[in-house]
């Protein structure tokens, strides 16, 4: 559910990392109809190398998925390089020691299979996907990208020059760049304000150099987690993996912890102006929480009743009884360190500052009311009747066993999951919220018309900042502007 | 494009239930057996189909109704799409806001589309919530009710949807332009969502007969997957959908778009840091037998990155940052869409040309055995990645069975794609790809205009 908002960003063809990452939140499990949800049973086997494989057989069509996580994300760009990680990732399939950019994609499409590369905030992640009788052609294929890559010099620069013309795309469509500006803002100094798409600024002085260096420093077998969840048969294709990366020779990779992530303590406003725009969209919060907060259940059961799904608080006051958006919704997009909280809609302009108000006053409301049991205990149905699609696939189970390892999260993420639902009371949905839904100091984006909505927003926050939408970057100016 | 009650943030899996859909030249046999499908058609006229799934405890249930945008006339554009809006707002039982909360309690969750051609209404739900969904889905069809409340607020939650997907957006505001300027006769030429001052206008009477003509039982079909036996689902629709009255459909869409008989061309100025493009070009429907044969010339020509348009315009020239194609079920007549998003700097005449020149090429001389492999590899692939979901099943299955009349085509569609040969490809690129038979519309970025300080 949390995915929503953001899903929208992937359809326009940038920033799709940050979608992983929010997918990846929900967990999992094959429910047999009497046991409840059931993770469905998986091996994890270290190689010599270090490196961890995890293998969940899945039948029902004859797919296989890999989902590949390495252990540095956005957070791992330098300053004034964001999107080096992305980069990197994206140019895994764009030329081998034995096969050039077109050879590959040749040889993957022939077998309809699908091979692409990103960065989340956190991690870098490697999806393909193959039919079960080209398991050998596919195993072949992923491990010669992701051991073997060459980043040719012209190939770098194409795809460097695609992706900084791809944001500049998608700032034509207000919606998709909500996000970047919002973490960008939200987040000031901590690396989580790094755009993992990068930016128009940062993508121009990334070289090709930058990409190699990035690769040897991070991809190796001790800092990467393969999961492979489909129809096979696990013996077989342990064997086969073992023969795939034993030869992926070890590498020593030093890790650097995230500086803890400090919450906004004063409210402030950041106006992207977008001259034309007949609607302004909002995003209102703060930071919120890490992937293994202990409250993590609880404040899903709550977030669904505030702006979770389709009766949602939020929705119901901003789309159902008032009118003033075809949407509106909550979410927490947890990560290693606290990741964000918003709340997310828009609203034509003339209803603006009405639409906002309404939105405050529905966040005050859950602060001084609390929730009730009746909500509580259709929320808890909700979530639980809607859990099981989440685990259907190979493709979503493979995704989730490599995030649940990245993030040390065990099975019971998901076997546990409706004990947990469950056990939540009023009273701990009430700590839960002053806890963990801001309340006072919030930060706004904006990204609208200024000179119809500038003047009626400079109530929500004694500073402001204005940007044009044409301005290249997000927010802050970049670093490396300032060199 | 399809509009949607709620799409802000819906999954992007529901799209393309057709164009990507199928099988190469494995058994089909096989996949029938893999996904056996039991119809029943009640006695009101409504045809059942179900397939059973044990994979997870949960339902798919979608009911294609066959009536779109294509229903409509001037004046009421769009009113198919505001009222699959007004499907959630109240019946006799479940009153206005009951049915979303009622659902919603019980762990399911609803959606619901509408194209050109029809309307769709998805129900997801646990198999607890099984008897409550055919209780809501019958109190609706047969007893919607019209509080004028209601409609004053969702009008402006329609308005909102469509500054969010056309206004605001440019591939949004193009795609309009493009089809409007393609079809001058038939009803196509409209958007799904309408005109503005068509949903500013629309009346109450509007909607009630709108009503009466799209929503009888017998001009629908209801799809379900998953966790349920056909004897459950057959049983349910006997208490609680059989009851309902069988009556007209709506009157048949007579007009006939004429043949296009020159190049169209139109551009929009719009403040934008990058230009767009967009070609359309006239194909028949989709039971139409060069429905194959298309979607493997498409296949050859635009997925993947060695398709041949990805070559030339990303890889090779450097003009586009993507090139793509698109082309939704249809009863009648419809388009063929090419969308390219010009790099920055780049004038969308030169994509222009390179499309050209490839279609030409796949026009004059045959695809190589390997293309034409590759392509039915492709269909195969992209097949089970439909099946592999409840809900991607009960989508595909419906719309084969609306949009060819039989959702058997679907199982016989890696028959269908294994018999086009590479003279079936030549004709149709050579048939449809003519410079007589394209609109083209292109975006051109005018300078930002300054804001008034």
């Amino acid at each position: 559910m949390r995915s929503r908002a953001i899903r929208l960003l992937i359809s326009h063809g940038i920033l799709s990392a940050l979608v992983l990452a929010m997918m990846l939140v929900a967990g999992s499990s094959v429910p047999l109809r009497a046991q409840g949800l059931r993770m469905p049973p998986h091996e994890k086997v270290v190689l010599k190398n270090g490196l961890t494989v995890l293998l969940l057989e899945k039948h029902g069509v004859p797919l296989i998925d890999i989902s590949t996580i390495v252990k540095a994300g956005a957070v791992a760009d330098p300053a004034g390089r964001e999107g080096l990680a992305s980069v990197t990732a994206e140019l895994l399939r764009k030329g081998t020691k034995t096969r050039t950019a077109q050879q590959f994609s040749a040889d993957l499409d022939y077998i309809g299979g699908s091979f692409e590369g990103d960065a989340t905030s956190d991690y870098t992640v490697i999806n393909a996907e193959f039919l079960t009788k080209d398991l050998a052609r596919g195993l072949e294929l992923f491990s010669d990208a992701l051991l073997h890559p060459i980043f040719p010099e012209d190939e770098t620069t194409k795809l460097l020059a695609q992706s900084a013309d791809g944001i500049r795309a998608a700032k034509d469509d207000p919606q998709s760049v909500m996000f970047p500006y919002y973490d960008g803002y939200l987040y000031g100094s901590h690396p989580y304000a790094r755009p993992a798409s990068g930016d128009e600024i940062s993508l121009a002085k990334i070289r090709r150099d930058d990409v190699a260096k990035f690769y040897e420093t991070n991809y190796a077998p001790s800092n990467t987690i393969i999961a492979i969840a489909g129809e096979f048969n696990v013996d077989e294709i342990k064997s086969k993996l073992e023969q795939t990366f034993d030869s992926w020779p070890t590498r020593s990779v030093k890790s650097e912890a995230l500086p803890p992530v400090t919450p906004a303590k004063s409210k402030r406003l950041l106006l992207i102006d977008k001259p034309d725009a007949s609607q302004v969209y909002f995003a209102i919060g703060n930071t919120g929480v890490s992937a293994t907060d202990p409250d993590r259940v609880a404040i899903r059961v709550v977030n669904t009743i505030f702006g979770g799904r389709f009766t949602s608080q939020l929705n119901e006051a901003l789309r159902v009884e008032s009118g003033y958006t075809y949407g509106a919704e909550s979410f927490f997009d947890d990560r290693k360190v606290a990741g964000p909280f918003a709340i997310f809609s828009f609203t034509k302009n003339e209803t603006t500052t009405p639409a906002i108000d309404l939105a405050l006053q529905v966040l005050e409301k859950l602060h001084k009311d609390g929730v009730t049991e009746a909500q509580l205990k259709s929320a808890k149905s909700y979530i639980k009747g809607q859990f099981p699609p989440n685990i259907e696939t190979s493709r979503q189970l493979a995704r989730i066993i490599a995030s649940h390892e990245f993030y040390g999260l065990g099975d019971d993420e998901i076997n546990q999951l409706e004990a947990h639902v469950d056990a939540v009371t009023p009273e701990i949905a009430r700590q839960v919220i002053q806890k963990h839904f801001p309340a006072e100091n919030l930060v706004f984006v904006l990204i609208g018309k200024a000179s119809a909505v500038g003047p009626a927003v400079k109530k929500y926050a004694q500073t402001q900042d204005t940007r044009p939408i044409s301005d290249p970057g997000f927010w802050p100016a970049p670093a490396a502007s300032k060199k | 494009m399809r509009k949607a009650k709620w799409n802000v943030f819906v999954p992007a899996v529901l799209c393309a239930a057709l164009c990507l859909c199928s099988g190469a030249t494995i058994a089909l046999a096989q996949q029938q057996q893999e996904f056996p499908v039991a119809t029943r058609t009640l006695k009101n006229g409504m045809k059942v189909l179900v397939q059973t799934d044990h994979n997870i405890p949960n339902i798919a249930l979608y009911i294609f109704y066959r009536i779109g945008s294509r229903n409509e006339r001037p004046g009421t554009t769009g009113i198919s799409h505001f009222f699959e809006h007004m499907m959630f707002n109240g019946a006799k039982k479940y009153g206005p806001g009951d049915l979303d909360k009622v659902m919603e309690a019980n762990g399911g969750s609803n959606n619901a589309y509408t194209t050109r051609d029809v309307t769709v209404y998805q129900d997801w739900f646990p198999r607890s919530a099984m008897p409550l969904i055919f209780d809501i889905e019958s109190d609706r069809i047969r007893d919607l009710s019209f509080d004028p409340a209601k409609i004053k607020s969702e009008r402006e939650v329609v308005a909102s949807e469509r500054r969010l997907s056309v206004d605001n957006e440019n591939s949004g505001v193009l795609d309009e332009q493009l089809w409007a300027t393609s079809f001058i006769a038939h009803p196509y030429q409209w958007p799904v969502i309408g005109w503005m001052s068509d949903i500013e206008h629309w009346t109450i009477a509007d909607l009630k007969h709108h009503f009466e003509m799209g929503y009888a039982p017998n001009n629908a079909t209801m799809v379900v997957v998953g966790d349920v036996s056909p004897e459950e689902i057959f049983k349910l629709c006997e208490t609680y959908i059989e009851p309902i009255p069988t009556h007209d459909p709506p009157p048949p869409v007579t007009t006939v778009e004429p043949d296009q008989m020159g190049e169209r061309r139109l551009v929009v100025h719009k403040p934008a840091q990058l230009p767009l493009l967009m070609l359309g070009y006239h194909i028949p429907q989709t039971n139409n037998a060069d429905f194959y044969a298309l979607n493997v010339l498409r296949t050859i020509l635009f997925q993947g990155e060695s398709s041949r348009m990805y070559q030339r315009l990303v890889d090779k020239d450097q003009i586009a940052l993507d090139v793509q194609s698109q082309a939704e079920p249809a009863f009648d007549s419809t388009m063929l869409e090419v969308v390219a998003q010009p790099k920055q700097g780049i004038d969308p005449q030169q994509c222009e040309k390179a499309i050209y020149e490839e279609l030409d090429r796949a026009s004059n001389t045959p695809v190589s055995d390997k293309e034409l492999e590759k392509a039915k590899n492709i269909r195969l692939v992209e097949f089970y990645r439909q099946m592999r979901t409840i809900n991607g099943r009960a989508n595909t299955i419906g719309t084969y069975e609306v949009f060819f009349g039989d959702y058997n085509k679907l199982f016989d569609a890696a028959k269908n794609y294994s018999a086009v040969s590479k003279e079936d490809i030549l004709r149709v690129a050579k048939t449809y790809f003519g410079a007589n038979n394209r609109t083209v519309a292109t975006l051109v970025p005018e300078a930002t205009p300054k804001a008034a300080q």
